[in-house]
């Protein structure tokens, strides 16, 4: 289930883990409140080159270029050349 | 009711919070001056205020994916690989408003673990860690606004924000990440193969005893393998980045397959010139990355003026990503790109600018002369400046980020001093630097104004006004001693008297060599300065000299552990020559397993983790081919010997001089017992707590030492023009500073002296029995090193001034010096002429550095007692400013003990 929260989202300006800003209103928002205009941001848990650890709470593994390197679902992707949304 | 250490020091004459000259007003005092920055800067500083320091995975995720697909790569060209593929995955993020941007990671306050160089103190917990990561629940703002209180620190984890060393916070979703890759370091990193290593030196378990003891601070080798030196911009700045490719893809050529007469390390120019190609890449995506989302949220703006700003700004990250800047803008966001880029090449705390006035000159110039920018634009600029500086964190151990930096990473930068002719080099530039530094006084960038005697009147006079702003700076060092300093110890090296002229403050207080070099502006040459020399954070780390006296009375056995340090020297040490000469005997043991054991450290970084990047902008790397790790960097000898508690260990020498071996009043044994017995105090750790002001006298105790310690409190105190004890002063300083030229670092160059506290002055001394000098168990030694112990300078600024320059302040990297003054005492302009009258003397009496903390200790009081009012309150430190509400509370006290001046 996609949390539609500020920290997930294009709208949100991150001024440090807890906190953030609003990029449409402007205001200072917590990382983890709902964002009603939410934006997928690239994140490897959206990535077709994901796949979950079922067995390791917050790892996974990252399939590129025929290999397989340890992954998180929570990292940021705007900058992966590899990013394919799911 | 029993006495208070306060009130023993008062019955004594002396007195915590001394006010000297004078009385201060019963009303809180605030500064005299008070200037506000630009509103686009006050709306980013209110950010930074809120703004907690903060960490992700992201380029330790990618440098460890890469470099783990290269085994058997050259290791220069594997970590150039490395670095390569993290830059190029760091996320952009601008802030609206801002017009030079890139930043360390993705917050306003970012860093980031590195388990290449050391991945042991936060794998220490991670039991703890995965426990908090688990049983944590949603956020909450509640809990998140109490950590105002500890300014940008996160010393506890709260909602869904884990504590790392008390000092950063990272998201819980992190933390599995975090530990798998410090896991596969483990055994790899520097600080592990160091270990492996260091343990066959010779006597390696006093090294150990060494460590446990708190007689020395950290080791060097690996926490912080480069800073506290002064970066060179340079190259960037004369030929842009495709440009130095250019010169790196030819040399390739040149000396492929090429020993030229180098059988060690000839052919390694090659794999140099390749890796300083593909980090270059690295450094160039990063910026293209920051380009591409300033299009992106320009596209996206509404508003037309944020919208062209963003259009602006994309593009000059686009040109400067492959050419040499055009304007001043340019220029700057290159300089702040590169002192990034630097900085997240290494564990790096005292990155320094340099004389960044006179490096952008050339910009500066030719802008203001073609009306392309106004005096209040660069202004403007510069203040933002100091806020991308203030929000450097630089991501270590708790021990060298609080106990030794207070979370401040120095990146001061130069003022003043003198061009390569010698005639003074301020430039309209410069006022503006310093006037920045008022308008928008943060901690950083600290200001190092090389003082000479043809520094401009009204550049001083401005100065004193920015001082008069409570912001701790600008700090004043001796231009020709610094320069002596220079010639002395470089001159092997080839240093001449026209590059002793280009040196810098590295760090906050590291006087470091540099070197000129001519850059070309639209046909016009202008000779820049720029550091040129290893960094200053590696060799022998504060030791502490009270601890190292305590082990010489105690036959070498830690009191407070019961660690047997160093062998029972089982003298009875009855003269104080036989004491002095043991003092000096335990020292130069320590130094040198220290010297050697760091020198492994760092020998493993040099092998595997060397800086690439940052060499690439060092002269003569590019035109060697050879990178820090082979002597490339024009200078080398750059490793030192670190002491603390200086005065502490000099007062403590005067009082058994006095007490002990001159007047014969006690005998040594009753010396060790009332020591040993901490004067019949209660001990620091007994109360839990480690402030000069809040000791108590233990109310049962077994013997009165009430006599003793008064005596001990009333004998000779440096900083009084005293020569009984400036005089143990001298002879200390001729035998540290001529011995610590004989300690060779790795690369084979003599050490030198380096003589400041930063913040170890509170840690160790928390580590410390009392000491003979009247000072109680676990409380802080005097700061700096040659500032009074609170309260002992009965006699005013000048006659602490006689007592400092007894000696000759160039045998040393620097000389350290804190003075405390009261606002009234140096207001108007009357008072700012004083204040400059002080420093001249000082300096013409060879003094190296002296620095004002403008502040009326009533108000630093009020700050503890409401700290959530004086969020914004700096405090001079030791070589540094600091925000009040991020310093420990026993510094705190610390300073609110300092002898308070109440007339200059």
């Amino acid at each position: 289930m996609e949390e539609k929260i500020f920290r997930n989202s294009l709208n949100y300006i991150p001024v440090d883990v807890a906190k953030g800003i609003d990029r449409i209103t402007g205001k200072r928002v917590n990382a983890d409140d709902l964002d009603p205009n939410y934006e997928r941001m690239p994140k490897c848990m959206h990535c077709k080159n994901f796949r979950l650890n079922e067995e390791k709470i917050g790892l996974g593994w990252c399939h590129m270029k025929d290999k397989d390197f340890i992954a998180y679902p929570d990292m940021v992707a705007v900058t992966c050349k590899g990013y394919m949304e799911k | 009711m029993a006495k208070s250490f306060k009130e023993m020091l008062a019955e004594s004459g002396q007195e915590l919070g001394f006010q000297s000259g004078g009385k201060a007003p019963e009303e809180l005092t605030s500064r005299e001056i008070l200037w506000e920055p630009h509103p686009r800067i006050a709306k980013l500083k209110e950010i930074y205020m809120d703004s907690l320091s903060s960490t992700n995975n992201e380029f330790p995720y990618w440098y460890t994916r890469e470099y783990f697909q290269h085994d058997n790569e050259i290791p220069v060209v594997r970590r150039a690989l490395a670095l390569r593929t993290a830059f190029s995955h760091l996320t952009p993020l601008i802030y609206p408003g801002e017009l030079m941007t890139m930043r360390k990671g993705a917050f306003f306050r970012a860093s980031f673990p590195m388990p290449w160089l050391s991945e042991g103190f936060y794998m220490a917990n991670e039991s703890s860690f995965y426990q908090e990561a688990l049983k944590r629940g949603s956020a909450s703002v509640d809990e998140h606004s109490k950590f105002g209180q500890g300014g940008g620190n996160v010393p506890k984890s709260f909602g869904k924000v884990i504590s790392i060393a008390g000092k950063f916070g990272m998201r819980q979703e992190e933390i599995p990440i975090l530990l798998e890759l410090a896991k596969m370091w483990d055994g790899k990193s520097v600080d592990d193969l160091g270990h492996k290593y260091e343990q066959m030196v010779p006597d390696y378990d006093v090294k150990e005893a060494i460590m446990r003891s708190v007689a020395c601070m950290f080791d060097s080798g690996f926490t912080l393998p480069q800073g506290r030196e002064v970066a060179n911009y340079y190259y960037p700045l004369e030929y842009g980045f495709e440009g130095i490719k250019a010169i790196a893809r030819e040399k390739k050529s040149e000396v492929a397959g090429r020993a030229d007469g180098d059988g060690m390390v000839g052919t390694n120019r090659l794999y140099n010139y390749e890796a300083i190609i593909i980090a270059i890449e690295g450094v160039q995506n990063w910026i293209h990355n920051y380009g591409d989302h300033a299009s992106w949220l320009a596209k996206r703006e509404k508003d037309a003026k944020q919208k062209e700003e963003y259009l602006a700004m994309a593009d000059r990250l686009y040109w400067i990503e492959k050419n040499q800047p055009r304007t001043f803008l340019e220029a700057f966001q290159l300089i702040e790109t590169l002192h990034y880029a630097i900085i997240n090449e290494d564990a790096i705390s005292g990155l320094s600018s340099g004389r960044i006035g006179q490096v952008l000159y050339p910009w500066f110039e030719q802008d203001i002369e073609a009306g392309r920018i106004t005096e209040d634009e660069v202004l403007e600029l510069l203040e933002q400046d100091r806020l991308i500086k203030t929000s450097i964190d630089c991501f270590a151990s708790v021990g060298v980020v609080g106990g030794v930096l207070s979370g401040n990473t120095f990146n001061t930068l130069s003022v003043g001093g003198v061009d390569r002719h010698g005639k003074t080099a301020v430039n309209r530039l410069e006022y503006l630097i310093v006037k920045a530094g008022g308008t928008n006084a943060m901690p950083q960038s600290n200001i190092a104004l090389h003082y000479d005697e043809t520094v401009p009147a009204d550049f001083l006079s401005l100065a004193a006004d920015v001082i008069k702003t409570g912001c701790g700076y600008p700090a004043f060092m001796n231009n020709d001693v610094a320069q002596e300093f220079m010639l002395n110890h470089y001159g092997h090296e080839g240093m001449t008297v026209q590059e002793s002229r280009a040196w810098s403050i590295g760090g906050c207080l590291e006087t470091s060599p540099g070197c000129w070099k001519p850059l070309h502006l639209n046909g016009k040459e202008y000779w820049i300065p720029g550091g040129a020399g290893q960094p200053t954070s590696v060799g022998v780390h504060f030791i502490a000299m009270p601890k190292i006296l305590e082990l010489v009375l105690f036959n070498g056995v830690d009191q407070r552990t019961g660690i047997q340090v160093f062998k029972p020297h089982n003298q009875n040490l009855e003269t104080f020559e036989e004491l002095f000469e043991q003092f000096k005997a335990y020292w130069d043991k320590a130094v040198d397993v220290l010297a050697l054991t760091n020198n492994i450290q760092h020998d493993v970084w040099r092998k595997n983790n060397m800086g690439v990047f940052h060499s690439m902008t060092k002269p003569d790397c590019l035109e060697s081919g050879h990178l820090i790790n082979e002597l490339g960097y024009r200078y080398n000898a750059t490793f030192n010997v670190e002491s603390a508690g200086n005065i502490t260990c000099i007062n403590s020498l005067a009082a058994l001089k006095k007490l002990v071996y001159d007047d014969k009043k006690y005998t040594f044994e009753q010396m060790l017992d009332a020591i040993r017995n901490n004067f019949g105090f209660k001990t620091a750790h007994e109360i839990g707590k480690f402030s000069l002001l809040e000791q108590e006298k233990e109310e049962n105790a077994k013997m009165d030492y009430e006599q003793m310690h008064y005596d001990c409190l009333n004998a000779p105190k440096y900083g009084n023009d005293d020569h009984y004890v400036d005089e143990i002063l001298l002879d200390w300083e001729n035998w540290f500073c001529a011995h610590s030229e004989t300690v060779e670092s790795l690369y084979g160059e003599p050490m030198y002296s380096c003589q400041i506290s930063v913040s170890t002055h509170g840690a160790m001394g928390s580590a410390a029995l009392a000491s003979a000098d009247g000072r109680l168990q676990g409380t802080t030694f005097a700061d700096a090193s040659l500032s009074a112990y609170p309260g002992t300078d009965r006699k005013g600024p000048f006659a602490l001034m006689n007592s400092a320059a007894i000696w000759d302040h160039s045998m040393s990297q620097n000389s350290q010096m804190n003075v405390k003054i009261h606002p009234t005492a140096i207001k108007g302009q009357e008072g700012s002429r004083k204040l400059i009258e002080l420093v001249r003397s000082y300096m013409r009496q060879g003094g190296f550095h002296v620095q004002f903390n403008v502040v009326d200790s009533k108000v630093l009081k009020d700050a503890q007692k409401n700290p959530q009012n004086y969020r914004d309150l700096m405090v001079r430190v030791a070589g540094f400013t600091q925000y009040w509400v991020e310093i420990g509370k026993q510094v705190q006290d610390e300073l609110i003990a300092r002898t308070e001046y109440e007339s200059v």
